[in-house]
C-alpha cells in the first residue's frame, strides 16, 4: 500500500491532495483506521420506542440490529446467526420479540440471548456438546447514547460517548434538547450519490462560504431570506470537541425575540429557556449567534434552517439529521431523518415536516445543489491530474499560519472551543486533520469470539492465537459487556 | 405561529384516516374520493381521456415544461410520494411513518418550480435528459361523478452529463382525476416508489 505520510502532512498543513475524494487505497485505510474506531450514530431512541422495536443500520459494511429489548433497554447486536453466518433480521425496521435465522431456525430473542437451536440434542449432544446458555448474537463491542441518539464503537477500547463528542455536546443540545422530552426522529429517506463521504461531512461542519453562490435559487424564489453573502459571513463557526458547525448572525432583540425571529412559537421558547444552560442561551440572545448546519466527525451532520412554508412571510424552523454512510470512494448513502421536539404543538410538528422536505433530503431544494457539485467534485478527482493538485483549504489562514480574523473572545461567544465571524475553513480543517491523525494510528485488532468451542483457541505456527485474537480472547458463553 | 396549516373539507364518508394521503400530517386539506368498483375497459371513453391525460402529462415532465405541469394540477392538489421500508411479511406497512420523499401542497410544488425557472438551480444546468416510460393504465370510476381515479406505472430514466451512468426510478402511481370547467385536473398522486434506497442523486425531477 503506497505510502500516506506526505498525503496527510499536506492535509495538515491547509492543502488538501484532491484524489483524497476518490481513492480506493485512501479509502481501505478509512475502513482500518476511521471507522473502525469513531463513534458512529445508528440511530435514536424515538425510532424504536417500545420494546421489541427495531431498526437494522450500517456501519460500513456491519448490518446491526438496533433493538429495545423487552426490558426497555436498547441494544445493537452484530446482524450475523452464529450457526452459518447468515444475516438474521433481513427487514429494516419492525417489532419483534425473535429473531429466527431463516437458513436453519437457530432463534434469538430481541436481547440477542439465543432461545432456539432446532435438534440441539441430536446435533450437538444438547447443553454439553453445544452450550446454548449464554450465547448471544455479537454485541457492537460499545454502545452508548447521549440526548437519545445511540452510537456505537466497533472499537473495544474506544474511549466514552460524551469523552469523545467533548464539547461538541454544549450544540447538539440545540438540536436533540429543546424541551425535557427530547426529539421524535422521523424518516430516513435513503438515496445514493456517487459523491466520496467526506465532502458531506466537511461541508456542513463550516463551509458558509458556498451558501450564497449554491443557494441562490432557494433565495430567489422566496423560500429562504438569510443566505445573501453579507448575511452570511457575520455568523460565526465555532469547533468543539468532535464537531463543529456554523451559525447565523441574528438581528438584534433579547433571547425571546431572537427565538421568535426564526419561527419558534412561545411556548417552545419558553421549554427552551428552562431546558438549555445559561451559555446556551446567551449564545443565542447576547451573541446573537442561532445554530445552523453541524458536523461530528466522522459522518454525521445536523442542520437548522428557518424557510416560509406558505404564502405568508412567516418562517418555520426545522431540523434535519444525516449520516454520510460511506459505500465506497465514491459512492455515499446518504440517511437523512427530520427531527422534531417531541413537546412541540401538532401543527409546529407539520409545518417543519413540510419546512425540512422543502429544505432538505432527497427531494430538498438546498440540498439537490449541494449534491450536483459533490458528484462532481469526486468525479473529477478519480483520474491522474487531481494527483498533481493540491487544494488550498486554508481560508481563514494568512500565510504565515496566523488567522485572518482572532477568535472571538468569551464575552463574544458564550460556547465552548473555538469560534470566529466571517468565511474560514479553520473548521474543514478541524475535521481534517482528526481524520489524518486517525489514519496515521495503526489499526485497531479485534478480539475474536468462538461461538460454543471445544476449549482453547487455535493458534498459528508461531504459537499465537489465530485470527488476529490476542489473549483477550473472549469465552464462549459468556455475555458481553456493553457500555 | 400565524402560518396555517389548510383544514381539512368536510369528509363524506365520516370515516377515520385510512389512506397513505389521508394519514399524512399534510394531507388534511386533500380530496378523499376514492375509487368506485372495478377497472373501466379499455375502450371506455373515461378511460381513453385519463390514458391520453397521462401521456400528455409524460411529455411535459419528460420537456420539463413545469409551468404548463402546474396548470393541470388543482389548488387542493396531494402530491405524494412516500419513503418505502423493508418490512418482515405480514407487518402490515411498507412506508416510513412519518416520513415521505415529497409530501407537497400546490405552495410547494410551485416553488420547485420556480426554482427550476431560475438561473441558479444547479443541479439542472445542464439539464438532465428524461424519458417518463408510462404503461399499466387502469382507470376507476370515483365515488363521484366529475372525478376518475388512475393508476398508472412509470419508468424515469435520467441521464447526465456524458460520464455517469443513468439512473431509474420504477414507481406505481394512484391518480385522483378531477374535472374542472371542461379540464381534467391532477387532484391527488400517491407514489409508490420501488426503491427503499433511491439510486438517484436527488429528486430533482416529478413523477
Amino acid at each position: 500500500m503506497t505510502d500516506q505520510t506526505g498525503v496527510l502532512a499536506d492535509v495538515r498543513r491547509g492543502m488538501i491532495p484532491a484524489h483524497i475524494y476518490n481513492d480506493r487505497e485512501v479509502f481501505e485505510l478509512e475502513k482500518e483506521r476511521v471507522f473502525s474506531r469513531a463513534w458512529v450514530f445508528v440511530g435514536h431512541e424515538s425510532e424504536i420506542a417500545q420494546p421489541g422495536d427495531y431498526v437494522v443500520r450500517r456501519v460500513l459494511e456491519d448490518s446491526f440490529i438496533v433493538t429495545r429489548d423487552e426490558q426497555g433497554e436498547i441494544r445493537a447486536h452484530f446482524n450475523m446467526c452464529l450457526h452459518r453466518g447468515m444475516q438474521v433480521c433481513r427487514a429494516e425496521v419492525g417489532n419483534a420479540s425473535h429473531f429466527r435465522c431463516p437458513y436453519h431456525g437457530w432463534s434469538y430473542r430481541n436481547d440477542g440471548r439465543i432461545v432456539g437451536l432446532p435438534f440441539h440434542k441430536d446435533a450437538y449432544g444438547g447443553e454439553e456438546g453445544f452450550a446454548r446458555k449464554g450465547q448471544r448474537l455479537l454485541p457492537a463491542p460499545k454502545l452508548a447514547t447521549y440526548n437519545g441518539m445511540i452510537f456505537v464503537s466497533l472499537d473495544p477500547d474506544a474511549p466514552p460517548l460524551e469523552d469523545f463528542l467533548g464539547d461538541f455536546r454544549f450544540y447538539l443540545d440545540y438540536y436533540t434538547k429543546q424541551s425535557a422530552s427530547g426529539i421524535e426522529l422521523r424518516g430516513p429517506q435513503r438515496w445514493r450519490v456517487k459523491a466520496n463521504w467526506k465532502i458531506g461531512a466537511e461541508n456542513f461542519a463550516g463551509d458558509m462560504y458556498h451558501t450564497p453562490q449554491t443557494h441562490t435559487s432557494v433565495v430567489e424564489i422566496g423560500l429562504f431570506r438569510e443566505p445573501k453573502a453579507e448575511k452570511r459571513k457575520d455568523g460565526a463557526t465555532y469547533w468543539a470537541g468532535a464537531g463543529g458547525g456554523t451559525t447565523y448572525k441574528l438581528p438584534e432583540g433579547d433571547l425571546d425575540e431572537r427565538l421568535r425571529y426564526v419561527g419558534y412559537p412561545q411556548e417552545m421558547v419558553d421549554r427552551m429557556k428552562e431546558q438549555l444552560s445559561a451559555e446556551q442561551l446567551q449564545v443565542i440572545g447576547e451573541d446573537g449567534f442561532m445554530i445552523s448546519a453541524a458536523s461530528i466527525y466522522p459522518n454525521l451532520s445536523f442542520v437548522h434552517n428557518w424557510p416560509r412554508v406558505g404564502e405568508s412571510e412567516d418562517v418555520l424552523p426545522f431540523i434535519s439529521i444525516r449520516q454520510w454512510q460511506p459505500i465506497s470512494e465514491d459512492e455515499t448513502e446518504v440517511l437523512s431523518w427530520f427531527a422534531v421536539d417531541a413537546e412541540a404543538p401538532e401543527e409546529f410538528k407539520a409545518l417543519s415536516y413540510k419546512a425540512y422536505l422543502m429544505c432538505f433530503g432527497s427531494t430538498g431544494m438546498f440540498e439537490q445543489d449541494d449534491v450536483e457539485n459533490w458528484v462532481s467534485l469526486t468525479n473529477t478527482a478519480a483520474g491522474s491530474m487531481a494527483r498533481r493538485l493540491l487544494l488550498n483549504s486554508r481560508m481563514g489562514l494568512l500565510q504565515d499560519d496566523q488567522p485572518v480574523s482572532p477568535a472571538l473572545g468569551p464575552d463574544a461567544f458564550h460556547g465552548p472551543g473555538e469560534a470566529r465571524t466571517g468565511y474560514s475553513e479553520h473548521n474543514q480543517r478541524a475535521l481534517l486533520t482528526r481524520w489524518a491523525d486517525d489514519l496515521d494510528r495503526p489499526p485497531v485488532r479485534a478480539a475474536t469470539l468462538e461461538v460454543g468451542g471445544p476449549g482453547s483457541g487455535a493458534v498459528d505456527t508461531a504459537g499465537r492465537p489465530s485470527a488476529g485474537a490476542d489473549d483477550t480472547v473472549l469465552p464462549a458463553g459468556e455475555a458481553v459487556a456493553q457500555a | 405561529m400565524s402560518t396555517d396549516l389548510p383544514q381539512a373539507p368536510p369528509d363524506p364518508t365520516g370515516r377515520p384516516p385510512e389512506t397513505l394521503s389521508e394519514q399524512s400530517a399534510l394531507g388534511r386539506h386533500a380530496s378523499r374520493v376514492q375509487r368506485a368498483g372495478s377497472s373501466l375497459p379499455f375502450d371506455d371513453p373515461r378511460h381513453l381521456q385519463a390514458h391520453h391525460w397521462l401521456v400528455d402529462e409524460a411529455w411535459l415532465l419528460d420537456a420539463q415544461a413545469y409551468e404548463d405541469w402546474l396548470e393541470l394540477i388543482t389548488e387542493d392538489v396531494h402530491y405524494l410520494m412516500p419513503v418505502r421500508v423493508t418490512t418482515a411479511l405480514g407487518a402490515g406497512y411498507d412506508t416510513a411513518r412519518g416520513m415521505a420523499h415529497f409530501d407537497e401542497d400546490k405552495y410547494s410544488l410551485s416553488r420547485r418550480v420556480a426554482r427550476f425557472l431560475t438561473e441558479h438551480a444547479w443541479t439542472e444546468d445542464p439539464p438532465s435528459r428524461l424519458r417518463h416510460h408510462l404503461t399499466n393504465v387502469r382507470t376507476f370510476v370515483a365515488d363521484t361523478e366529475d372525478h376518475l381515479v388512475v393508476e398508472s406505472a412509470t419508468l424515469l430514466f435520467r441521464s447526465r452529463g456524458d460520464v455517469r451512468e443513468g439512473s431509474f426510478v420504477s414507481a406505481g402511481r394512484e391518480d385522483l382525476l378531477r374535472l374542472v370547467d371542461g379540464r381534467w385536473k391532477l387532484a391527488r398522486r400517491v407514489i409508490s416508489v420501488d426503491d427503499s434506497v433511491m439510486r438517484m442523486q436527488n429528486l430533482a425531477i416529478f413523477l
